[in-house]
């Protein structure tokens, strides 16, 4: 077979690519300022999963808008430790060794982060308490035996949750904030602000990154979430709340969005827990009863300030379902759903209507 | 090119800005973007047959260009660009390997200039799931095809007659 | 007509079948009862409405032209339109992932996106 002269069908040819190509092009430039969609994901702040979501021109734009949070997180994790010593930084650590002992300079965040736990304490009649580390600490050796070798857990003595329960009293905690020290009048006295720290943590690293100009940029320390704006197309930011049941198929039991400032945290038995005779002991202590809630399977609260979300969910996660609802309903902007051990959800008034689309 | 041929050119041109102008008059509307009868491939199928080959190149471009101009706009003129172009360049391989009839290269025809269209559509807005509509596409520039074909051949057989070419 | 026509147009149409049922399979098979309507201006997101929900939403463009979309009983449908040609009007409505209603003189696309698993930013722990 001869195919002569096939000239005019390659020029139609090129000019179809040709068209292709120039269109191709043209949207190429056109397109210099559409923002994509990035995450960032790390391991290695406030001992948990970090993650960013952001939008922006490239992934060199959106490395520099993660690192400036990253960097921001690290400070924090730094003076919010209660477990670490940092080499030329004063932290929570800190101030707990030098209990009894003598006041402890520290940077005025620490101070911040204290006022705002000790306002909370008392907002929250007592059931989120930054000075019951001595009892948490009874607690927390006691879980993380418990977890490597299942075999040896156990609960802590009753007797010594008791004398540590007199070691708690929030007055202890002296705050100098001329000098910017603080000190702990009982020298058995510790603090633990695993109920705060993270969610004060995100408030004041999103502040900052707003004050940075960064926008539709959405933060989640280790379940903490918080966001600046919406996503890039103007929708809400979609959150998944996690299942209690976490070996159901549905990982999620609630869907909700949120924007600009909205903050979103989830406490629950599921998080950190051991077992001790099949019994499910799990890392939120009752302030009253020195003994891990079983209320509930899970809260989550959704409110305009981070700090006030973690806290809160908590407080909530201690508390009754009358008492919570009267304390969601006292309070604007502040919403939260209950999940029952039987996967039952029980909102707040406005959650559905507000949150869950 | 002796001026026969140039007086056929001017003649197809018009017949195929006319055809176009019909079609856009009365659009195949099945819901379907990009799908034509494609009234003008008719004059570009007898042109094909009977002034050859480089003058329904030069007759197909000058009627995307005159209906863009005139009906359209710059991404119209576009969409039909690629087709025609994608449907020629398909329709001379075929008559080049001789293997189909007119009916066989119409078809060819008219199902490129439907893929043609929905490249350049799928580019234009950034939509990968125009590409659920080829199938139809494919079926609607089958049919369009095989009766454009009949009565292109019917056209080509008459003119050559009559005209002597 | 010759042969090889003939075989030409059968190859034509029994391809056509068979990516248009494999195509319908694969739709339904990844269209969950989560699925979105999106609708783009020019591939620039306009709008995201749950296929669930009933809504009427006017999506206007800068020039004045507009396209009504319908979402009703899990069906996505354009009903009126500025546009000359109207085929976005008369295409039948759509409720699968990725089926989509297209308005070239608006530039105008309605697309179904299959469900929103993969759409969540963040969740609690």
């Amino acid at each position: 077979m001869k195919i002569k002269n096939l000239k005019p069908a390659i020029f139609m040819g090129i000019l179809f690519i040709v068209l292709i190509a120039g269109i191709l092009i043209y949207r190429s430039f056109a397109k210099e300022k559409e923002l994509t969609r990035y995450t960032a994901t790390f391991l290695d702040v406030f001992d948990t999963r970090t993650e960013i979501v952001g939008f922006a021109v490239n992934k060199e734009k959106f490395a520099e808008d993660a690192q400036l949070i990253k960097d921001r997180l690290i400070y924090y994790n730094q003076l919010y430790d209660i477990y670490n010593d940092y080499p030329g930084v004063n932290n929570i650590k800190t101030i707990n060794d030098n209990a009894g002992i003598a006041p402890v300079e520290v940077d005025p965040e620490i101070i911040a982060l204290l006022e705002f736990s000790i306002d909370t304490y008392y907002e929250t009649d007592g059931a989120v308490n930054i000075a019951l580390g001595s009892v948490l600490s009874l607690w927390h050796r006691q879980r993380e035996i418990g977890i490597a070798d299942p075999e040896r857990a156990k609960l802590p003595d009753a007797d010594a949750l008791k004398e540590a329960s007199h070691h708690t009293d929030i007055t202890g905690i002296i705050i100098d904030k001329e000098k910017s020290t603080v000190y702990l009048s009982d020298p058995e006295m510790s603090l633990d602000v695993g109920s705060t720290g993270k969610g004060y943590a995100v408030q004041r690293v999103m502040e900052y990154a707003r004050e940075k100009g960064l926008n539709n940029v959405l933060l989640s320390l280790g379940g903490n979430i918080s966001c600046i704006g919406t996503r890039i197309d103007g929708s809400n930011f979609r959150l998944g709340i996690q299942n209690p049941d976490v070996y159901s198929d549905e990982q999620y039991i609630e869907m909700v969005d949120i924007n600009d400032g909205e903050c979103v945290v989830s406490s629950g038995d599921y998080q950190r827990f051991y077992e001790v005779d099949g019994v499910r002991y799990c890392h939120i202590i009752d302030p009253d009863t020195l003994y891990p809630s079983d209320e509930f399977a899970a809260v989550s609260v959704i409110t305009d300030d981070s700090g006030k979300a973690d806290s809160y969910s908590t407080a909530l996660y201690t508390m009754s379902l009358d008492e919570g609802m009267a304390f969601v309903k006292e309070r604007d902007n502040v919403e939260a759903m209950w999940v029952m051990h039987d996967g039952e959800k029980i909102y707040s008034d406005n959650f559905k209507e507000k949150y869950v689309k | 090119m002796n001026n026969k041929r140039i007086a056929f050119l001017g003649l197809f041109v018009a017949l195929a800005f006319v055809l176009s102008y019909i079609e856009y008059m009365l659009p195949l509307n099945i819901g379907i973007p990009g799908a034509k009868v494609g009234f003008a491939n008719l004059v570009v199928m007898v042109a094909l047959y009977t002034v050859g080959e480089k003058n329904a190149i030069a007759l197909s471009l000058i009627r995307v260009v005159l209906v863009g101009l005139t009906f359209g706009n710059i991404s119209m003129m576009m969409y039909s660009l690629a087709g025609a172009a994608l449907s020629l360049f398909a329709m001379l391989i075929a008559k080049k390997i001789g293997k189909l009839s007119v009916t066989g290269v119409s078809v060819l025809g008219g199902v490129f200039h439907n893929i043609g269209q929905i490249i350049v559509a799928m580019l234009v807005l950034e939509t990968e799931s125009l590409i659920y509509y080829l199938p139809f596409l494919m079926v609607i520039g089958t049919i369009t095809g095989v009766l454009i074909g009949f009565v292109a051949n019917l056209i080509t057989i008459r003119v050559k007659r009559v005209f002597r070419m | 007509m010759k042969k090889n026509d003939v075989i030409l147009i059968a190859a034509l149409l029994v391809v056509a079948l068979l990516t248009a049922g494999g195509m319908r399979i694969w739709q339904m098979n990844n269209t969950k009862d989560t699925a979105n309507v999106v609708v783009t201006i020019d591939g620039e997101v306009y709008g995201t409405y749950p296929l669930s929900e009933d809504r009427t939403e006017r999506i206007e463009l800068p020039d004045g032209s507009y396209n009504i979309l319908v979402i009703s009983d899990g069906y996505a449908d354009v009903t009126e339109a500025s546009c000359p040609d109207q085929i976005c009007v008369k295409h039948n409505h759509i409720r699968y992932s990725k089926e989509s209603i297209v308005c070239l003189p608006n530039k105008v696309v309605v697309t179904v996106e299959g469900g929103k698993e993969n759409e969540i930013d963040g969740s609690t722990f």
